[in-house]
């Protein structure tokens, strides 16, 4: 994927979400995260990625970047 | 909501005047070109005719250059073009050169950005400056042509008639009021063109969420770093954005996110601006004095009219077109349309060329607003998320971006460059000769490349001025018969100049103004081979390349530039 096809990937990606609203978001971003495990199809890779998800960085305060 | 505190620098205040020669109220003389607006658009319109010898005036409301800040970032490309209209020694002078930007997290530096640059440019990547220091520049380069330029202070234009093929505007001044008339009006009046209005006209696009404080301030900046600085959810403003860049004249700019529920009237009140101010400055360990010099509330639009050209009328710039602040297209595509413009309208006013090719002005830079448009909004919108879910994603990009560098490409802040005219009514018909594995296609913008001129260094955009440009690759540094005796021809009807680029030094040593190729790295850069030929329009686009250049083409090609049929020119 190039640069360019990463950005209009991620903007379409938002913009779904949007549609959607954000009560659905958590699910259908679950429901890729899913689909994307299936794609990716190697077992290590995917728990590899679950640990960078989960490893928050000490920056992240979700009480101050919620509006 | 504007406040502005004092000067950024000693302007200079210019009189009113009504013209001594009035026929019943109207000036006498008609002009071949009138620019409504003298900020950096008209100016930069005026100096690029005057390069062709085109005389024009410039109708400027204010006594002085814009008193307050606006463009703060100025590109490689508006350098280049600031070179052709004169005053490009001063700006560099003066200006601060930067390559890199800054993106943090919270208090961290997650992403730092650095916009292409090496050994063989001429120019840096971008600089930083003050708009009205580069207007009073320009300023100071009309006057001096002021054969060619008259610019007219305190003048306001009152209406816009178009009438006997060309217009009358009505001009107000605190020294009285008159009318004159010009073939043609160039409106570079601003984002609340008068012009515009008069002609009833609209643009069209979206404002974008997010409200923004502008502030410049006057602060010791000695070792500051200059470039952009960004903070996502900064300790001094959580939950919002900041932007921080270093100016020339020990200045510092702030744009800072508005929450969502600050309310614009409190939060432009000066005491709380001036303590949002100290908060970041504290943030950052700068403990030093300073005084406000300008504020403003910005909130971004992406707007443009659907065409550029009505009748006798043209638009450019802000009058034209607005685009967000964030990736700095704002003045930078202005200065673009201008460059753009001149040559066309020059050529067209000398009787050079049909009407076709102001047309081409309209269809390429709307699409270059368009294109600005769609780089700028995805700014805007990673700067302030237009929902929930954008924030989202965003502050997953974010949160990634230090472990994950890759994730950073999402972040940058796309930066304005030049814009490929590849779609252009000008170079669609044009044929294309041989099969090229490198270089500018037509549309494209001229890659810079050291060379060697008369014995010393230079660059090859050097040899770019007001006129086409037919640049001829070969050993010698000879330019073919057949291809000399067509640039003579060619040049009686249009500025056309033929330029000769040799990879043999000592060949071509021997002759005047060739440019000189030693290390073969134009070659290279170029595509080219012995007899390769580049026609390069007056704005520095290329418009047409020949693996082997053809004579009878290169005729056939300026002659379809010059004479467009104005359907064609509609995409």
């Amino acid at each position: 994927m190039s640069d360019e096809e990463l950005d209009e990937t991620y903007t379409a990606l938002c913009h779904t979400l949007t549609e959607a609203g954000e009560r659905h978001t958590p699910l259908i971003l679950a429901r890729l995260a899913l689909l994307l495990m299936k794609q990716v199809a190697d077992a290590k890779t995917v728990r590899e990625a679950i640990a960078s998800a989960a490893d928050l960085p000490p920056t992240l305060n979700p009480e101050a970047t919620t509006p | 909501m504007e406040i502005t505190f004092g000067e950024y620098f000693e302007y200079t205040h210019h009189a009113a005047a009504v013209p001594a020669r009035l026929v019943a109220g109207c000036e006498a003389a008609r002009h071949p070109v009138v620019i409504a607006g003298g900020g950096p658009t008209g100016l930069a319109v005026a100096l690029g005719l005057a390069n062709f010898g085109v005389r024009s005036v410039v109708l400027e409301a204010d006594a002085t250059v814009c008193s307050g800040s606006r463009a703060g970032a100025f590109t490689r490309r508006t350098l280049e073009i600031l070179e052709r209209f004169g005053v490009i020694d001063e700006v560099m002078r003066t200006g601060l050169r930067w390559s890199t930007g800054r993106t943090y997290f919270g208090a961290e530096e997650v992403f730092a950005f650095h916009m292409p640059d090496d050994e063989d440019q001429k120019y840096p990547p971008a600089i930083s400056h003050l708009q009205n220091y580069i207007e009073h520049c320009m300023v100071q380069e009309a006057e001096r042509r002021k054969d060619l330029i008259d610019i007219r202070w305190q003048s306001r234009v009152a209406g816009v008639a178009q009438e006997d093929g060309g217009v009358r505007i009505d001009v107000e001044t605190p020294a009285g009021h008159y009318a004159l008339r010009g073939d043609w009006l160039v409106a570079c009046d601003g984002g609340r063109s008068q012009v515009r209005e008069a002609l009833g006209l609209r643009m069209q696009g979206r404002r974008h969420e997010g409200r923004y404080v502008i502030i410049d301030i006057r602060i010791d900046t000695e070792g500051l770093p200059p470039g952009r600085r960004c903070w996502f959810d900064p300790p001094s403003k959580p939950g919002t954005t900041l932007l921080m860049y270093k100016k020339p004249g020990n200045m510092l700019r702030f744009d800072y996110q508005l929450a969502d529920g600050d309310d614009e009237r409190e939060a432009m009140e000066p005491e709380r601006v001036f303590a949002q101010v100290n908060e970041h400055l504290k943030m950052l360990g700068i403990d030093r004095p300073w005084e406000p010099v300008w504020m403003s509330l910005y909130r971004a639009s992406a707007l443009t009219l659907d065409s550029y050209l009505h009748g006798r009328v043209l638009f450019a710039g802000d009058a034209a077109h607005l685009v967000p602040i964030f990736g700095v297209r704002g003045m930078n595509s202005a200065i673009d349309d201008a460059h753009n413009l001149a040559w066309k309208l020059a050529l067209t006013v000398q009787g050079k060329a049909g009407p076709g090719l102001l047309e081409s002005y309209s269809t390429e830079r709307v699409y270059a607003a368009r294109e600005n448009h769609r780089f700028a909004n995805k700014s805007a919108e990673f700067m302030a998320p237009p929902s929930a879910p954008f924030k989202l994603m965003r502050d997953a990009v974010l949160s990634l971006s230090k472990a994950h560098p890759w994730v950073t490409s999402l972040m940058n802040p796309r930066q304005h460059s030049a814009i490929p005219l590849r779609s252009s009514p000008l170079h669609a018909r044009l044929a294309s000769g041989g099969a090229f594995e490198a270089g500018p296609a037509p549309g494209d913008i001229l890659p810079e490349c050291p060379v060697q001129r008369d014995g010393r260094a230079d660059f090859l955009t050097g040899v770019l001025g007001p006129h086409f440009t037919a640049l001829h690759f070969s050993e010698t540094g000879a330019l073919p018969a057949a291809v000399a005796d067509a640039i003579a021809r060619l040049a009686q009807r249009v500025p056309l100049k033929g330029i000769a680029i040799a990879r043999s030094a000592a060949a071509a040593g021997a002759r005047d103004g060739v440019l000189v190729d030693a290390a073969g790295k134009a070659f290279r850069l170029y595509g080219a081979q012995p007899g390769t030929l580049y026609l390069v329009r007056p704005d520095g686009h290329v418009l047409a390349r020949w693996l082997q250049a053809d004579a009878p083409q290169l005729e056939a090609v300026l002659e379809a530039v010059l004479t467009p049929q104005a359907e064609e020119c509609h995409v």
